[in-house]
Formats: structure tokens, C-alpha cells, sequence
């Protein structure tokens, strides 16, 4: 019988193969692109899993902090976003790429799980014809996600 | 024509020299998306951990709602707490 074989695998070259379909690649490139359109045109509420307040209730140290940071993390996302969409079509990733893919594919799947309101580890998102699609994307991301993770992890 | 100002003396003050030397502890909070997978990785990666040092961690994030992953000054604090949120972690600075 066959053997799970993981579309993402650390090879001895120290570079990783990339097995994935055409729609899953596309569900990669188009989340990404969507996530920098949104970094780069928007202060969207979605967001606010990618900047959390660091200071607790302190609002004046954190406004410092978000005057300070933000334009920084923004940056170093884009930079993460652009590798991983001029990536989607490889077969092979180098380090650096792998783990942009892994910063970006976190990155949408926080945002999306903002839009679905997950909002704790028991309770199941309500999934119906509005949010069928966005919930989709949420779980197969979770999914590659994982196995980047794994591969990625391998090298530690 | 002013009067000449009054010479300051300034009292110094102590609690900046107990702030001085209270470090500054780095919180990673749960959250229902990301995964326990990722976490350990970030942990490991960002700060050396051990698997099973980073496993523990996450773990304690994971049922206790929060755990400690760094202690240090206040710029130590916020570099890594910088770097958590550069890898989408929820990470939180305090002076304990």
C-alpha cells in the first residue's frame, strides 16, 4: 500500500522539493498578493493579529511602539510576500525561500482566521455558504503550512 | 528683566535605579490559529531551545494561556519581542 509522501521535503543538498498541484500553488500565489495588497493600500481591522500591542494596557507606550515597528514589520512582511509570489511556480526552495513561505503562509492564515473569528482552540467556526470558500483556503494553508514546517524543522 | 531662576536641585530618583536592574520578561500568549507545530519552530529557532525545551514552552502557551520565553533589559525585551511578531507570534513585554 502506499506511503504518505509529503509535497515538501528537505533533500541532502540542503534545498527543498516542492510537490503541489496547480490550484494549491494558485491558492498561494493569490493569498499572498491579496495580503500585500492589503499591507501596502490598507490599515484594515483584518490586520491586527499581524501587529499585536506589546506594552498590555499601556496605550502610550504602545502607540511609540506601533509608530516605531510597524513600518519595519510591514517591510520585512512584503519582502516575505514578494519571494514566496515570485516562488510559487518552483519545484526547488533554497533556505531563505522556505522560510519566507513559512512567515507568509502564518501570516495569511492569521488574517484569515480574523475574517472567520477563530476565536479559541474548542470551539468550531461556523462555516456556511458566505465563508465556505475563505474557510477552505484557512484549513489547506493550515495543511501546507505544516508540512513546510516539518521539512524546515528536519534541518534544526 | 527676570529674576534669576531658583537653582534646581534635582532629588534623584531612586525607582529609576530599581527599574535599572528589574528585567523584562517576554510573554507568548495562546491563539486558536496559529500551529503548535509552528510555535516550537519559531521557539527553537528564534532562541536556541531544544525540541523538547521549545515542546514544553508551547505546551504552557498552549493550557496555561501564556509562558515566559525570554527574560533581559528592556531593549533585549523589545528586539525579541520584535522578532516574535516579525513570525506572527503574540508576544507581550512586562517588568516583572
Amino acid at each position: 500500500m502506499p506511503r504518505f509522501r509529503t509535497p515538501v521535503r528537505a533533500l541532502d543538498d540542503g534545498t527543498y522539493r516542492v510537490e503541489l498541484g496547480e490550484p494549491e500553488r494558485a491558492l498561494v500565489r493569490s493569498t499572498a498578493s491579496q495580503l500585500r495588497e492589503l499591507l501596502v493600500d490598507t490599515d484594515s481591522p483584518v490586520l491586527r493579529r499581524l501587529f499585536p500591542p506589546p506594552y498590555g494596557d499601556d496605550t502610550e507606550r504602545n502607540e511609540g511602539w506601533a509608530v516605531l515597528a510597524r513600518p519595519e514589520l510591514i517591510e520585512h512582511r512584503l519582502a516575505s510576500l514578494d519571494v514566496v509570489v515570485a516562488s510559487t511556480d518552483a519545484d526547488s526552495l533554497d533556505e531563505d525561500q522556505i522560510g519566507a513561505w513559512m512567515r507568509s503562509l502564518n501570516d495569511v492564515r492569521l488574517v484569515l482566521g480574523t475574517v472567520l473569528e477563530v476565536v479559541d482552540d474548542d470551539t468550531d467556526v461556523d462555516v456556511d455558504e458566505h465563508n465556505a470558500a475563505t474557510y477552505q483556503a484557512y484549513e489547506l494553508l493550515g495543511y501546507l503550512l505544516e508540512v513546510v514546517v516539518t521539512a524546515r524543522a528536519s534541518r534544526l | 528683566m527676570s529674576a534669576p531662576s531658583p537653582i534646581d536641585v534635582a532629588e534623584p530618583d531612586l525607582s529609576d535605579l530599581v527599574d535599572i536592574d528589574t528585567p523584562w520578561v517576554v510573554l507568548v500568549w495562546n491563539d486558536p490559529i496559529n500551529l503548535m507545530s509552528y510555535v516550537t519552530f519559531v521557539l527553537q529557532k528564534l532562541f536556541g531551545y531544544s525540541k523538547e525545551e521549545a515542546t514544553t514552552l508551547m505546551l504552557q502557551v498552549h493550557h496555561e494561556g501564556k509562558a515566559v520565553v525570554s527574560t533581559g533589559s528592556r531593549s533585549d525585551a523589545e528586539r525579541d519581542v520584535f522578532r516574535l511578531h516579525e513570525h506572527g507570534l503574540w508576544a507581550t513585554m512586562q517588568q516583572d
